[in-house]
């Protein structure tokens, strides 16, 4: 079997196994899965601007609240139904995406992770200085205003767990397809040689400008439509989520399941979500935890769970 | 000298880092096909003129005309795509991806025009060229080998290969030999013969051996001016080269 053949069936086995899942998970697991699985989306989405092509931001809370406001706002104000939301929750990401790249695109390394939360913090403030449109911090729910999704004839309401489950996996399924089709296209390999060496990559022919406006636009995109596909299944839209911990989050995501590598934010996520469900049940600081985890993870396992395995053993591994 | 134009010409090109002149008034034409040595002492300014003409520094003054077109305000991406390839006098591969990679990206430079095949350039192209390339310098057994794995010899040819990859006319080649072993050397001097069948060199030299093996014409800097040019006989006649440059 060729190496493109292989990868392409690990990750469409991936897919089928987190199909399969569903019939197996009890119910509290069930739920906490379809939430993994769309913030794996997040994670993706950032692994591509932070893994691909080296640029580390810390303000792309502001691509999953503008996925999230952008489609929850028309539903709360204008009843507008799931799939338009959606696709305004997606294209607000993308607009913002590209107008913040061509501005901050300008500077690199530690100032446009500086840039970046920047950005992130002006437009978190925004949601809340804006209280009476976004509710602020309080936030506002979505249920008895989304219309049940018409499909083939039938009508699936949001609030059953399959229809949860299933649109998650869609919506991660979208995320990791199109990461990993840009990973292994030759737009990803210009992506690399700007992560590994800029200045070689603009004497070999790239205009690197161009190419990490675009990886940013892809790292926007694909947040933006795990910020709108939780707005959308979880029925909440909060300020909470342009926060700087939402920023964070995927960083370490993403440093927990291998930087670089198209599945780690997957397992990254779960990883850390299990980890903090597992400690929060025994204590309230489970802060501390997280972070032992992590100065652990930056000490054994620099490169995350699978740039390990990547590195010692499968060499293939996107 | 037949009247054909130039490959490339500079006219009166100058470099400025604050009050200091790195390069003052070179006017340089390297005719089509020819190997062109650059000598000079150390801070000559060698490497900042072959910067300006493969777009690394943008010129204070003057203008550079490659295959006569005026091409001073192009950025570096643009005149790759003329054909203006440089490799780099401390090695600047990528060392953390394979000998491929490190030519896979040169070599789909070419064939990525519209999305479609920006998405998919067709990875047998892009691996037929990658092979070419890293066969003309010998290294294509290496293909799967981590470039940082490397001898130090094998990534100067490594440089050298990704330069090729992008099918160049004018190749400069900032010091290839500096610290490479005497054998490595021969080695060389046969490769950049063979280069020199397709494409024009500029090759910035300090072995005198070696300049004097490949080199048509010599052009002698010193202090950022162009101080004689000539045949590699000339040049090693010439008393104030001596003096200068080869310390006699």
């Amino acid at each position: 079997m060729s190496t493109g053949r292989k990868v392409l069936a690990l990750h469409l086995a991936v897919l089928a196994a987190l199909a399969l899942l569903q019939f197996a998970l009890p119910p509290y697991h069930h739920t906490n899965v379809a939430r993994i699985m769309v913030l794996a989306g997040y994670a993706i989405g950032y692994n591509v601007l932070l893994g691909y092509t080296g640029l580390m931001s810390l303000g792309h809370a502001m691509f999953f609240a503008a996925g999230m406001y952008g489609a929850g706002l028309p539903v709360y104000y204008f009843g507008v139904g799931a799939p338009a939301a959606f696709g305004l929750g997606v294209a607000s990401g993308t607009a913002l995406a590209l107008l913040f790249g061509l501005m901050a695109l300008r500077t690199s390394g530690p100032s446009f992770l500086i840039v970046s939360m920047m950005f992130g913090q002006a437009l978190f403030l925004v949601t809340l200085y804006f209280n009476d449109v976004t509710l602020g911090d309080q936030g506002f729910i979505l249920s008895g205003k989304l219309a049940p999704l018409e499909l083939a004839g039938a009508r699936l309401a949001f609030e059953a767990p399959a229809v949860k489950y299933n649109l998650a996996l869609a919506i991660f399924a979208g995320c990791l397809l199109a990461a990993l089709a840009l990973r292994v296209s030759a737009l990803g390999r210009v992506l690399i040689g700007i992560r590994e060496n800029e200045e070689r990559t603009r004497l070999l022919g790239y205009d690197s400008f161009r190419y990490k406006l675009l990886a940013l636009a892809v790292s926007g995109t694909l947040a933006a439509a795990a910020g709108a596909g939780y707005a959308l299944l979880f029925s909440y839209v909060g300020s909470t989520f342009a926060s700087i911990l939402f920023s964070i989050y995927p960083l370490l995501w993403t440093l927990l399941g291998g930087i670089g590598t198209v599945l780690g934010p997957l397992l990254g996520t779960a990883l850390m979500f299990y980890l903090v469900d597992t400690v929060s049940g025994i204590t309230s600081s489970y802060l501390l935890f997280v972070g032992a985890a992590l100065i652990a993870l930056v000490l054994w396992f620099p490169l995350g769970v699978l740039g390990t395995l990547r590195g010692r053993w499968l060499p293939w591994l996107p | 000298m037949a009247a054909v134009a130039p490959l490339l010409a500079t006219q009166a090109l100058s470099k400025y880092f604050g009050g200091l002149a790195a390069v003052r008034d070179v006017s340089l034409e390297v005719g089509q096909g020819e190997i062109r040595a650059i000598i000079g002492p150390n801070g000559a300014g060698k490497t900042t003129l072959v910067g300006m003409i493969c777009g690394r520094h943008a010129p204070s003054a003057g203008t550079i005309r490659y295959e006569g077109r005026d091409v001073t305000r192009l950025r570096p991406w643009e005149r790759l795509r003329l054909g203006i390839a440089y490799t780099f006098q401390v090695t600047s591969i990528f060392k953390g991806l394979t000998c491929y990679e490190n030519v896979a990206l040169p070599a789909q430079r070419a064939l990525m025009r519209g999305l479609a095949r920006r998405l998919a350039p067709g990875e047998a192209e892009v691996a037929a060229r990658v092979r070419a390339a890293l066969e003309s310098v010998g290294l294509a057994e290496l293909a799967g080998r981590r470039a940082d794995e490397l001898a130090y010899g094998h990534q100067r040819l490594l440089e050298i290969a990704m330069a090729l990859a992008t099918g160049p006319r004018l190749l400069i080649l900032d010091e290839p030999t500096q610290g490479l072993a005497e054998g490595e050397i021969a080695t060389l001097c046969e490769l950049v013969r063979r280069i020199a069948r397709q494409a024009t060199v500029l090759l910035i030299e300090h072995n005198m051996q070696v300049v004097l093996a490949l080199a048509g014409r010599v052009t002698v800097m010193e202090a950022g001016e162009i101080l004689t040019e000539g045949t590699p006989a000339e040049i090693e006649r010439h008393p104030e080269v001596q003096r200068a440059y080869l310390g006699r």
